[in-house]
């Protein structure tokens, strides 16, 4: 094909995407209005009762009758979220009360596992965010904290709290959350990092209609490959060894991501301690795994001395993540991984044939 | 249109364009050079390819590791008085530079591919920096990298650099030509190193061997578009997989001589409160 028929080829491709886009986003609203009223009407009806907890279990049970009988199935994500917030806020608004959580039709049950150690700043704002969402628990690993970290975290029937006088190590905290969470999907975030509830919610949402593993997509933040840094690189070479290029630079290294119980128990929940060989044995067992939800943890993460500079301590550790990851699945899927090969010169006679 | 033959006798055609004579080589009978060039039909530049070979040093030899060929491969490297070696069967780049550098004489070894021809100035830097020091004389080429995603294999040369604390190589690799070998360097990663070539430059790092990037081809541009095969509705070069899974030999070497995190710390990780 002509370049120049290649040129219009994209911009055609991209006025579809543009139309379709705004399809998307008008179908949202429509849905989101509908939404809205029908969680005003629920409301109404539900303001004799008391207690935020039990409105919202009230609420959520509205939502999904309410979602089953109107909304299509296999709604997207980026529709259905609008709709149940529109919902939030008409049913919040009718019945007057607060701290009502996000309604979410989900069939499974959800545990959000914290990981903090001196984040008494930040941890009741990663907190609040994750009240809003329906889960069954929140586990919190405090571990190596000198300040106010555990007076921070408030008395809620929905806490665990987990108290580890000495720093776990990386990662780890994630593991041991996991080892004690009994819900069908894990949320994994940070106390360091506030991600607001309907972008965790479109995680657990992922994990809910079918995936294993719902990584963050970085990719928007990735700078070109000259000025990527190697541990960028390590993370993309994994995706590809593995046969999942489409996962670009996306790794269980970073928060959020949300995993299904079927994949912790795929891979065993100390391989969660280094995230990296857990994500390739997640991809080499064949579950499902995708990053549909971007965001931005690179520009609010918390600098510390260890962390920042080229060829850092963290970096450095999580580039020995990556070669424990490649060593694990090399046992089961063979040296050479996704990319088996004829041999040399079985090969050299397919490529000399001009 | 319709071609009608003509039936008046042809005019007379152009003078053909004259072909260069082949170039002659010398051998040296103690040579300093070994110039290696495994070839696998490779008639159309071979003649190009040996006369920048013979102007490389003036005590060398070039042994033509003809594989595969059916073209009159081995019968052209011999009449342009290259040393010869036969092999019916096709071997690789790889194979053919280990069966080369194992009939190989000279102190310094310089491998070359018989399909790209590159001036005897842009070879003489590898032989120059074997000759003061370096063993193994690599080609600065990393591929185009002014984009967000990177050919796999560009990838995995950056990567295994990276890994071998050697990120100041970049994307440099045994895998691309031209590069030069000290007969020390030979001896110790042995000539079989070289059918793996990622796996060569991982034991030639790990032996402390003195490995720098000394000159930059362009190779790029002179490689030749190759057979392609359709792959996940892409056309893709079947070397790709080869090229990037000899990289994972390469980690999984790494992995035996440096332990399961190849020699890295995990910050002290308390792995014993996870069962």
């Amino acid at each position: 094909m002509s370049r120049g028929a290649s040129a219009s080829r994209s911009k055609l491709l991209a006025r579809r995407k543009m139309i379709r886009s705004t399809a998307e986003s008008q179908r949202a609203t429509r849905l989101a209005l509908r939404a809205g009223e029908a969680g005003a009407l629920a409301g109404r009806a539900a303001r004799e009762n008391r207690g935020s907890e039990e409105l919202s279990f009230q609420m959520q049970e509205g939502f999904r009758e309410w979602y089953a009988r109107y909304a299509p199935a296999g709604l997207p994500i980026k529709i259905l979220l609008p709709a149940a917030l529109a919902y939030h806020r008409g049913y919040a608004k009718a019945c007057g009360a607060e701290d009502l959580w996000i309604p979410l039709p989900l069939q499974g049950t959800v545990t959000a596992i914290v990981t903090a150690s001196n984040e008494e700043k930040t941890l009741p704002a990663v907190l609040a965010e994750l009240r809003k969402l329906p889960l069954r628990e929140i586990i919190i690993v405090l571990n190596g904290c000198e300040d106010g970290s555990f007076a921070a975290v408030d008395q809620d029937p929905r806490i665990t709290r987990l108290s580890f006088p000495q720093r776990l190590g990386h990662d780890v905290g994630r593991a041991v959350g996991a080892s004690v969470a009994s819900g069908d999907i894990l949320l994994f975030t940070d106390g360091d990092i506030c991600v607001p509830a309907e972008e965790l919610a479109a995680f657990i949402l992922a994990v809910d209609r079918g995936e294993d593993l719902v990584l963050n997509d970085l990719t928007p933040y990735l700078p070109a490959f000259a000025g990527q840094d190697e541990v960028t690189r390590c993370k993309v070479f994994l995706n590809h060894a593995l046969g999942r290029p489409d996962l670009r630079a996306n790794s269980l290294t970073a928060v959020p991501h949300a995993m299904s119980r079927r994949a912790v128990q795929a891979v065993g929940t100390a391989a969660l301690l280094v995230p990296p060989k857990a994500q390739a044995m997640v991809l080499a067992r064949g579950l499902a795994a995708s990053a549909p939800v971007s965001v931005d943890v690179i520009r609010s993460n918390r600098v510390r001395s260890g962390n920042s500079g080229a060829g850092n301590a963290v970096a450095q550790m999580i580039i020995g993540d990556h070669v424990e990851a490649l060593g694990e699945v090399m046992k089961t899927e063979g040296v050479r991984l996704s990319f088996a090969t004829l041999p040399r010169n079985e090969l050299a006679k397919v490529r000399n044939a001009k | 249109m319709v071609k009608t033959r003509k039936l008046r006798s042809r005019p007379a055609r152009k003078p053909l364009r004259r072909k260069s004579p082949l170039p002659r080589l010398v051998n040296h009978d103690d040579p300093i050079v070994s110039i290696i060039i495994p070839a696998m039909n490779e008639r159309a530049t071979l003649g190009r390819v040996l006369r920048e070979a013979g102007k490389v040093h003036p005590r060398s030899e070039t042994i033509v590791v003809a594989n595969g060929s059916t073209d009159g491969t081995p019968e052209l490297a011999e009449k342009c008085g290259a040393r010869l070696i036969r092999v019916p069967e096709p071997l690789g780049h790889d194979v053919g530079r280990r069966v080369g550098a194992e009939a190989a004489a000279g102190q310094v070894l310089l491998f070359m591919d018989a399909d790209m021809v590159v001036p005897a100035k842009e070879l003489r830097p590898f032989v120059q920096a074997v000759l003061s020091g370096v063993d193994i004389a690599l080609n600065g080429y990393s591929g185009p990298i002014r984009r967000r995603e990177v050919h796999p294999v560009v990838l995995a040369k950056h990567v295994l650099n990276g890994l071998l604390l050697r990120a100041d190589l970049k994307g440099a690799s045994l895998t691309a030509v031209p590069h030069a070998l000290s007969r020390k360097a030979l001896e110790w990663i042995r000539p079989e190193a070289l059918e793996v070539p990622p796996l060569a430059l991982t034991k030639a790092i790990l032996l402390d061997l003195k490995v720098q990037v000394v000159h930059t081809v362009e190779v790029g541009r002179l490689n030749p578009v190759r057979a392609r095969q359709e792959e996940r509705g892409k056309r893709v070069d079947p070397l790709t997989r080869l090229v990037a899974g000899d990289h994972l030999e390469a980690v999984e070497w790494l992995i035996k001589q440096q332990g399961a995190r190849g020699g890295y710390s995990d910050l002290g990780r308390q792995r014993g409160r996870v069962r």
